[in-house]
């Protein structure tokens, strides 16, 4: 074999190489069983939700949240409209499958002063509801997210570093820290500049709403949070739990969502982000809430915990 | 020679790519919100696309790298401004752009006594589903230059998985020349 040769498989080999050495490094065993568990599930329908609310928003409330379903809540206090990280499409980034449908049409939310992104990820921002929903609304997010948001046609736009406040016509919402991981395609965050996560502290005629978005448990920011506010509700995300070595660092399970419950010095807590997508390998689809369930009854949290089912409204403050 | 060329190519290859990590640096410092060139987004542009061209007598394999000068992007909100020099998220090519790319090639057989080729691509990506991350189409126009000799080809075909993978059909009516290329995109 002439040099020239040589030289061009040795090209040839080291593409190959390094083609599947990206593989294998982004196929770790957890990620392969997860997108075989998606797959699984693709061709299923989602569960249907009775009686969906035709119209959640109320005439006069104080505060009332709807649990739409993963980190989609319609918080309504008094007069301001309010939804968390919409998704209401069959699929969380093309395979990540809906098990159970929305808990109202987005057509029935006639009226919207904010949307609150939280962060980049398929499962929180999605561009298929974001098309469908009105416009009248204002985007809030992340600092860094502007990068991934296409133009929907809303308002305006905000993004927001931790600890800053977007102020408007009384509603104060704060950005606020929390614990988890940048990028949307994966590989993306090793490259952003900034961390394109946060929660939020929604502020408006007296009441609070803590909206944590996706996190893991990190006492110190949250007990922050919890001396710089005095909040009404608190929606916490309680899942994937499984497997937990991995999923700890980014996600809190529901011992976790209870020390943050306890730390932001809460009144209620809503429980979000479970048992709408497949997401991490838990084993049934209410892992987290009966997990959430037998805590919340040992340390007879009682009425301040309110799990929700998908499509249920409660009025907080009437 | 072959081994000369490549050399010289690779040593091109490398000042350039150590230009751009030392001049997106410098503005990722002035701009400390905005994204950038790192040493994880290099490695992945060292991944490279495939493409078969087809000529009136021969087909040939080649590998194909790319890179983006300039994009244009109109498909996303005030808060991102719309050109973006090398660096481009998916959203700000799938969401709606036309860029200016160039790109090299290494045939695995000789092409008329040599292994390499040079473009310059003018491309429009348009978004068909969820704005483009699912699906996009791209059309455009390109001149290579395939072992010394140049030509124009005119180019389509669509992008998915999040505008991760493309397939462009390339064609040079001139030449009689197709290329089919399937190209893997990292920002």
């Amino acid at each position: 074999m002439n040099n020239k040769r040589l030289l061009l498989h040795f090209i040839l080999f080291s593409l190959i190489a390094l083609h599947c050495s990206l593989i294998i490094t982004g196929c770790s065993s957890f990620f392969i069983r997860f997108i075989t568990k998606s797959f699984e599930n693709l061709p299923n329908s989602p569960d249907t939700v009775a009686a969906k609310i035709a119209h959640p928003i109320f005439q006069n409330v104080g505060l009332s949240v709807l649990w739409v379903g993963h980190a989609t809540c319609l918080i309504q206090i008094d007069d301001k409209i309010f939804l968390t990280d919409p998704i209401f499409s069959e699929t969380a980034g093309m395979i990540s499958k809906r098990r159970i449908e929305p808990g109202i049409l987005p057509s029935s939310i006639d009226k919207l002063d904010y949307i609150l992104i939280s962060h980049i990820h398929f499962d929180h921002l999605n561009y298929g509801s974001l098309s469908i929903l009105p416009k009248s609304a204002a985007v809030l997010m992340p600092t860094g997210s502007a990068e991934y948001v296409p133009e929907f046609g809303f308002s305006d736009y905000h993004e927001m570093n931790p600890w800053t406040t977007f102020e408007a016509d009384g509603v104060r919402i704060t950005a606020v820290p929390v614990k988890h991981f940048s990028g949307r395609y994966g590989f993306d965050g090793a490259w952003l500049n900034h961390n394109t996560y946060t929660g939020y502290v929604v502020e408006y005629k007296g009441k609070t709403v803590f909206f944590a978005g996706d996190t893991g448990y990190d006492p110190e920011k949250f007990k922050t949070i919890g001396e710089k506010f005095r909040i009404n509700v608190a929606l916490i995300p309680i899942a994937p739990i499984e497997p937990h070595e991995f999923m700890k660092h980014v996600h809190a399970d529901p011992e976790e969502a209870l020390h943050i419950f306890d730390d932001v010095h809460a009144k209620i807590m809503i429980p979000i982000h479970h048992r709408t997508f497949v997401q991490g390998l838990d084993s049934t689809l209410t892992f987290a809430e009966n997990q959430l369930r037998l805590l919340a009854s040992e340390r007879k949290l009682g009425d301040r915990m309110l799990i929700l089912k998908v499509g249920e409204q409660r009025i907080i403050i009437p | 020679m072959l081994t000369q060329r490549t050399i010289w190519c690779g040593s091109i290859l490398f000042i350039g790519m150590m230009f751009l990590v030392s001049w997106q640096k410098a503005v990722a410092q002035e701009h400390e919100q905005r994204s950038g060139i790192s040493n994880s987004w290099l490695i992945m542009q060292v991944v490279p696309s495939v493409s078969w061209t087809c000529f009136p007598a021969q087909t040939r394999f080649s590998f194909e790298w790319e890179a983006t000068p300039i994009l244009y992007s109109w498909g996303m909100t005030k808060l991102d401004p719309p050109l973006h020099f090398f660096f481009v998220t998916q959203p700000e090519r799938f969401a709606g752009s036309v860029e200016f790319n160039i790109s090299m090639q290494l045939y695995t057989s000789q092409v008329r006594a040599s292994h390499w080729g040079f473009s310059g691509q003018l491309l429009a990506h348009l978004p068909l589903v969820e704005h483009g991350e699912y699906v996009g189409l791209n059309l455009g126009v390109a001149r290579y230059n395939i072992a010394g000799v140049s030509s124009n080809y005119v180019v389509g075909g669509f992008s998915t998985l999040f505008g991760f993978l493309h397939y462009n059909i390339k064609y040079s009516p001139g030449n009689e020349i197709w290329m089919h290329s399937i190209e893997f995109r990292f920002f």
